[in-house]
């Protein structure tokens, strides 16, 4: 039997309350109990990173979590980056640096970028690249996805620095 | 795939986890960082009546120094290891072996706990612990006890752990002043090891080294500590004939296997040329002075 369990938590800066199972996996608690599509699902087993959040900031995997253990817990997703109408300075950089293609890793690349620069380091190249590993593409090659990186850390970190 | 029903628990004490897991009556499974058991629980190759939360327990996070040893609790993160000034200090062969776990999600997740007692023959904490020498304690039913590595780990993901029992701190020797290295082959950065070779050394008088320890990963159904290559090396200058000794007596450790990412053949081929990759890094980080 699977156990049910009251969950409270903070997400993209709203508060949420819902009942779930204890076996729900966070990936699928944020997508069909609250809706926030954005976050995506691959391989269920921690190996592609479509599906990474920030927790209290730090990126993690949501399909090797638990709903239950996100109680009481912050949660960012892509939903929370961009403004009103104004895209978030990573997805500028994702934009003009074209960095996606389909599209399906985005989310998690997104967030990942962004956590980088709230740790205030600017990374190029190949410990960019390390920093980056959790998170997989089929499409690009890398290549722009690098790139737009190193652009958003560079503008963010940089100019907070400067 | 999803996980199959169970009963979610979660412990605040390491008492209350006991608890738990006597109640299921072995059917349970501890949570910690999750980066192991969930994969398992998602393809279904683990069913168990129960999951019991450690990540509300406290007391467990702790890095601390006394009386010659550092003390790291199991749910201590590859993340606080691999930016812990004390880990790096006092255990380098430690902070050395973790930028070679997984990604960076992984690694903010996963504790030092969950990698020991998962157990895996090519994981690096277990390769660093049985290196090190390092004595795991477990909490149970019957109370505390001290476990070795050695003794800890028995086979590909078995441990000397009783279905009741929780790992709660590993203790390493205070390893300040010592050198340490990885080297390691796999298919990817952050993959599993095909062959992992860890060693940890202390410098001695002139260009020697007081003691080197080399544990070897992958080579086996679980990590070794190559007890006949490390008394090899104590006192030695790391010179090409007693590099040359040590790295035979490895591979006459070894007992590789073939599975799906090299054959035992390719294996023992790895072994020598690792094992002196190794202990080469090892000379070059004396040298330069970054342990
Ligand atoms: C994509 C990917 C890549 C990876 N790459 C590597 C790699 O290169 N090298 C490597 O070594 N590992 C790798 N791992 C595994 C990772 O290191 C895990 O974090 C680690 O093996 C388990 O630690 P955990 O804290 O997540 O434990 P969990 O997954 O929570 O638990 C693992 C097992 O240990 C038990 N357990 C956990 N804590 C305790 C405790 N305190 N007492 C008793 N039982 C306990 C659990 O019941 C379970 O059976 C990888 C994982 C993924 C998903
Ligand atoms: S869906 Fe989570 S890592 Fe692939
Ligand atoms: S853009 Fe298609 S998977 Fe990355």
């Amino acid at each position: 039997m699977s156990s049910r369990h009251r969950i409270r938590v903070t997400v993209n800066g709203r508060a949420y309350e819902r009942d779930v199972q204890g076996r729900r996996l966070l990936v699928d608690f944020l997508r069909h109990d609250l809706g926030l599509y954005g976050t995506h699902v691959g391989c269920e087993q921690g190996v592609c990173g479509a599906c990474t959040v920030l927790l209290d900031g730090q990126v993690v995997k949501s399909c090797l979590m638990l709903a239950p253990q996100a109680d009481g817990r912050t949660l960012t997703t892509v939903e929370g980056l961009a403004g009103r109408g104004e895209l978030h300075p990573v997805q500028e950089a994702f934009r003009e640096a074209h960095g996606l293609q389909c599209g399906y890793c985005t989310p998690g690349f997104l967030l990942s970028a962004v956590a980088l620069a709230d740790r205030g380091v600017v990374l190029e190249g190949k410990s960019l690249r390390a920093e980056l590993a959790g998170n997989l593409c089929r499409c690009t090659g890398y290549q722009n996805i690098v790139e737009a990186v190193e652009r958003y850390l560079r503008q963010t970190v940089g100019s907070r620095r400067g | 795939m999803k996980p199959a029903p169970f009963e979610y628990v979660t412990a605040e004490t390491t008492e209350a986890a006991v608890a738990a897991l006597e109640r299921f009556e072995g059917n349970a499974r501890c949570l910690a960082g999750g980066q192991s058991l969930v994969p398992l629980l998602n393809m279904r190759l683990l069913r168990p009546a129960a999951v019991i939360d450690l990540n509300r327990l406290s007391g467990l996070d702790h890095v601390t120094v006394d009386d010659g040893r550092v003390r790291v609790g199991a749910l201590v993160r590859y993340s606080t290891l691999e930016t812990s000034a004390l880990v790096a200090e006092r255990i380098p062969l430690l902070a050395r072996a973790v930028p070679f776990v997984g990604d960076r999600q992984i690694r903010n997740r996963g504790t030092l706990g969950g990698a020991l007692c998962h157990a895996d023959p090519a994981g690096e904490m277990a390769l660093a612990a049985v290196t090190l020498g390092a004595s795991l304690r477990a909490v149970g039913p019957d109370g505390v006890r001290e476990v070795p590595a050695d003794d800890f780990f028995q086979g590909p993901y078995t441990t000397a752990l009783a279905p009741a029992e929780v790992l709660t701190e590993v203790a390493f020797l205070d390893g300040r002043g010592a050198v340490a290295a990885v080297a390691e082959h796999a298919r990817r950065h952050g993959d599993f090891a095909i062959v992992a070779i860890a060693a940890a050394g202390l410098p001695g008088p002139g260009d020697s080294w007081r003691w080197v320890r080399i544990g070897l990963g992958g080579v086996a159904p679980r990590p070794l500590y190559a007890a006949r290559a490390s008394a090899l090396l104590a006192g030695t200058r790391l010179e090409p004939k007693a590099v040359r000794a040590a790295a035979e007596a490895c591979l006459a450790d070894a007992d590789p296997a073939s599975d799906i990412r090299a054959s035992a053949e390719y294996r023992r081929h790895l072994i020598p040329v690792f094992v002196e990759r190794v202990l080469a890094e090892l000379r070059e980080r004396r040298r330069g002075g970054t342990r």
